[in-house]
This record gives structure tokens, sequence and C-alpha cells, in this order.
């Protein structure tokens, strides 16, 4: 019986480990990546939103990006954030979506 | 009869002129639509003279004579054209914009420069003068809200030229205006090798309380003749002869407060002490080692942080400049009668110093970039100035740090600005032992006794 109880708690801490510090991104959590862009979506000059996707620089998995700030969505309009330019980004996954949070060219002169 | 159609043609024009700025627009469209957009010849049809003035300017010609920074000669012209510090480390002279050799991994080229952003086509370059500069000036990148930045990037023409493209579409032309805080962002975001690397700062409604209240960069810039007023950065030496002041009668005013008290503390505090209390972008920066892209080139290795992320350092400052190989920042001490409290970003930068001579030296990012040879870069730049025994310079070149001292010009807050007890307290921002102030007088300066009162009513008032 004690044996049972002991096996069960450590389930329990062991569930609640991975629960507190488990890396995978769930609501509201913030996450960072640097990648380059190798598709960008923008429906038009009036597009309130878009889609960016990232090749991960260090698991080189594929993130689409949903953008939705007006000075992100300005440089896709007039072209100053274009294909294969690295970005450094923080995102959040707010239902389902990865939505910007930080969305910045690393270059500069 | 001619002379009554001419005044009635010229009325029409003003009416015609007046009517689209009362809507906002910029006047001549129809003309551009009609005729194309053929560069400064189409704009100097209503702005005569304009391409040739814009040449006699610190945007044109990346320097200007300075006249209050330490060891620099009055005669000559000083700016990113030719000096060496420690966050660029290059400059347009030595780090001239150019296709970089194969990076060693990919076989792979790039263009890169300092002069990427010069308002010209590079053809004509910065402080290049005459006709083909005049007709050089890109006028759209700055005025235009709808230009296409694809068109924007260097490529080498017919005869192997280096040449900046430019967008002078009508489509462009057609979207002309005052310059929007973007048009200026375009360079200014990403000076010194990435966004908020150099400055520390966004122009945002969240971030600075004239941006919150619709202002853009040129309503304190305001240029007269594009001649752009600055202001009084120990770092920034170019400039064109105009400063700004928050205490111009058009803005704030050498009273701007409700209260005296804090009116009174305009002559020995800087504006910016209280009402920019943070700063941030990059604190430190190594070009004797850089580090390995993805893309398998390499950039000087850097640590920043976001905007608003760091605290400022507090110093006297005059106006002048110290200026020594390891250190630029203000002049200025508590008993002069010209100096204010004012704060600055401080950046520290790894460079490489001239053994002989002590003096910094300045790098050519080209081969750097591509395989990480940094001391190749300080060769290249070597022999580009005529130093002498520039192979043995550059072996010999004795890494070593210098500190800026940034002007802290921007992130204007009101809301969250300082009051009295985060400075007159024993843990207050302000090192009043370092400003020079007596034992004696910084117990009376952090004692609340200087405050009590005022802010126990504030207290009563505000909850």
């Amino acid at each position: 019986m004690k044996k049972a109880v002991s096996v069960m708690v450590l389930v329990a801490v062991a569930a609640l480990t991975i629960f507190c510090f488990g890396s995978v991104a769930s609501a509201g959590e913030e996450i960072k990546m640097v990648g380059v862009i190798t598709k960008i979506d923008i429906a038009g000059k009036d597009a309130k939103t878009a889609t960016a996707t990232l090749k991960d620089n260090k698991t080189e998995q594929l993130v689409v990006i949903t953008v939705e700030d007006d000075l992100t969505l300005d440089k896709f309009k007039d072209h100053r954030i274009v294909e294969g330019d690295e970005i450094r980004c923080k995102y959040e996954v707010i239902d389902g979506k990865n939505v910007s949070k930080l969305f910045r060219k690393t270059a500069g002169c | 009869m001619s002379k009554i159609r001419v005044t009635a043609a010229v009325f029409c024009l003003a009416l015609a002129a007046t009517t689209a700025l009362a809507a906002g627009a910029h006047p001549g469209k129809e003309s551009i639509e009609k005729s194309g957009y053929k560069g400064p010849e189409t704009c100097e049809e209503c702005h005569p003279g304009s391409a040739k003035g814009f040449l006699d300017t610190v945007h044109w010609k990346h320097a200007s004579k300075v006249t209050n920074v330490d060891g620099l000669n009055p005669k000559e012209e000083y700016g990113m054209k030719n000096r060496i510090y420690v966050m660029c480390n290059g400059n347009d002279i030595v780090n001239n914009l150019k296709e970089i050799p194969k990076s060693p991994v990919t076989g792979k080229s790039k263009f890169s420069g300092c002069n990427t952003c010069h308002p010209g086509n590079h053809l004509s370059d910065v402080g290049s003068t005459g006709a083909a500069a005049e007709a050089a000036v890109d006028c759209l990148v700055c005025h235009s809200t709808d230009y296409d930045f694809r068109q924007r990037k260097p490529f080498k023409n017919e005869k192997g030229e280096v040449v900046m493209g430019q967008d002078r579409s009508v489509k462009a032309a057609l979207a002309i205006g005052k310059p929007t805080v973007k048009n200026c962002m375009v360079c200014h975001e990403a000076a010194g090798g990435g966004v908020i690397v150099k400055r520390g700062f966004t122009f945002t409604r969240e971030t600075d309380a004239h941006a919150a209240k619709g202002l853009v960069c040129v309503d304190c810039h305001k240029a007269k003749n594009h001649k752009m007023p600055t202001g009084h950065d120990p770092n920034n030496w170019a400039n064109d002869g105009v400063f700004v002041s928050c205490a111009d009668t058009s803005c704030h005013g050498v009273k701007p407060h409700k209260d005296a008290d804090l009116n009174r503390h305009c002559a020995k505090i800087a504006c910016q002490t209280c009402h920019i209390p943070r700063t941030g972008g990059a604190f430190a920066k190594d070009f004797t080692v850089w580090e390995q892209t993805p893309d398998k080139f390499y950039e000087p290795t850097t640590l920043k942080k976001e905007a608003n992320e760091t605290a400022p350092v507090y110093a006297w400052y005059n106006g002048t400049v110290k200026n020594t190989p390891h250190f630029i920042g203000p002049k200025g001490s508590k008993k002069d009668g010209k100096s204010k409290i004012t704060p600055f970003k401080i950046f520290q930068g790894k460079a490489y110093y001239n053994k002989q001579t002590g003096e910094l030296l300045s790098m050519d990012f080209a081969q750097p970039m591509s395989d990480g040879d940094t001391r190749a870069g300080v060769l290249s730049a070597a022999k580009t100035l005529g130093l002498k025994n520039p192979e043995k310079i550059a072996k010999e070149a004795v890494p070593g740090w210098q500190t800026i001292y940034f002007g802290s010009n921007h992130l204007v807050t009101k809301t969250k600005a300082l009051y009295c007890a985060n400075c007159h307290a024993p843990n207050g921002v302000l090192n009043f032992k370092d400003l020079g102030y007596t034992d004696k007088e910084i117990l009376k300066l952090t004692s609340p006794e200087l405050f009590m009162e005022k802010l126990a009513k504030k207290q009563k008032e505000d909850w």
C-alpha cells in the first residue's frame, strides 16, 4: 500500500514538474526565436494581418508567425522586410496561432 | 489679353496648390502623372535649387566642421564619413559599399558598407558635388510614403561599378510629402548594426510622449533648406549648424512647468534628466572577435538591451566633448556656470589600437564579414588611409576598449518622469558624490526635508 502511494506521489510530482517547466509552448508564454523568412503572405495594401514563415536557426523547423502590428505590416508592404531576411522574433500562442510580439531584422548597417 | 491669361493661369495654379495643401496632399501630382517622375529634376520644377542645396547638408556629406570636440582640426570636416570610434569602427572611406569576398563556407558574397544609407546612388557618393550628384539625390526615400524598398538595393552596372538602386516610380512620386517617422527610421532605426543598436530607442506611441501626441521626427528636427537641427549629443559630431531645443518658444519655453520649484531645476538639470529616465540599445561590442551568423557570414559580437531596459549615466555637460582614443564623452562641471546634469546612454566597444601611437584603428568590414579575419580588416583600412607600414600595424595591433557617452534624447515621458524622491534620496538615481557635491551638500540634497511638505500634499491630492 505504502509503495503504491509513493509511486503515485512520484508520478504527481513528475507531472507537476513537466507542467511547470516543460518546453511545450502554452498560451500566454512568450517564445523567442531567430530565423530566416521563407515566405510572407499579406493580402494587399490595406491588410491588417499577415503571416511570415520563419525557418528557425536552431531547430531548422518552419514556424508560421502571425503579424498584426502596424509597424511590421508596413515593412512587409513596402518591402523593407522581404523573404531571405533574418528575423529576431518573440511570439505568443493565442488561439492556436503564433502571434508576433516582436519582429525585427537582425541586420543593420 | 495675354497678360490677363498669364495672370489667370498663375491664379489657377496658386488656387490648385492651396486646395491641395488644404486637403493635406502635396501639389503637383497632376504634373507628375502627366510627365512622369525623373528624379530631382521633377522636384526642382517647384523647389528650384533644392538638390544643390541638399549637397551641402550632413545627410549628403556625412560630415561637417566640428567646433566643440577636443583634438579636432577646426578647418577639417568630421562625421561618419571619416570618424574612427567603437560603435561603428568602420566609416564611409574605409568601409565603402562593395561586394565582400566570398564566404569560404558557402561561396556566397553580399554587398556591405557604411554608406549604404547615403541618399545618393553610390556613383555620386558621400560629399560629391556637381550636376551628376544633384541628379543622383534620392528625394523619394525621405519624402515618399509609398517607396518600394526592393528598388533600393546595391547592384553592379555594366562597368562593374557598385550602384545603389532607387525607386523613381510615378507611384512613389505621387505619395510625396513631409517625411514621416518611417522615412527617417528607414536609416536611423538600424544604424550601428541592427534595430535599436546605436541610439537605443524606438519612436512609438508606447515609448515616447511626443510620438503619443502624434508628432513626427521633423516636428522637432524641423529642417530649413534640408539643414537638419540636431541635439548636442557628445557622440554625434557632424551638424548642419542648427540645433533642437526643448525650450524653443514654439515648444515648451524656458518655464515649462506650472510648479516654480521644477522650473528652478531647469537652470542646472537638463530636461532629459527627469523626462528620459531610461535608455537601451547596445551597451558593448567587440570588433576584435566576430561571431558567425546562420548565413555563415560574420558580425561583430554585440550585447544589447531593448529600449527602456537600461539606466542612463548622469554627468555635468556644457556642450563640449572630451575625445581620446579610450573615451568620448561630456565635459563640464558643477562650477562652470554652463553645465547641466544630463543623462547619457553609455556604451563600451573593443577594437584594435596602433601599438606605436596608441591611436584607435579603423576596420574595413569586407574581409571579417566574409571569414571573421579582423586583422585583415585593419590591414585593408590602414592601406586605404595611407598609413605607413600597414602590414606591421595590423600584425601588432593591440585590442583595447573605448567608452562612449551617447546623448539620451528620445523615449520622452511625462507620466513616468523622475520626481523629487527619485533623486533627492540616499538611494536616488543621481550619484551626487560623483557629480562633485560635498558630503555636507549631499546630506542636504538627500533629505526628505526638501520635499516632505510638497509630496505629502500631492499624495493627498492623488488619493
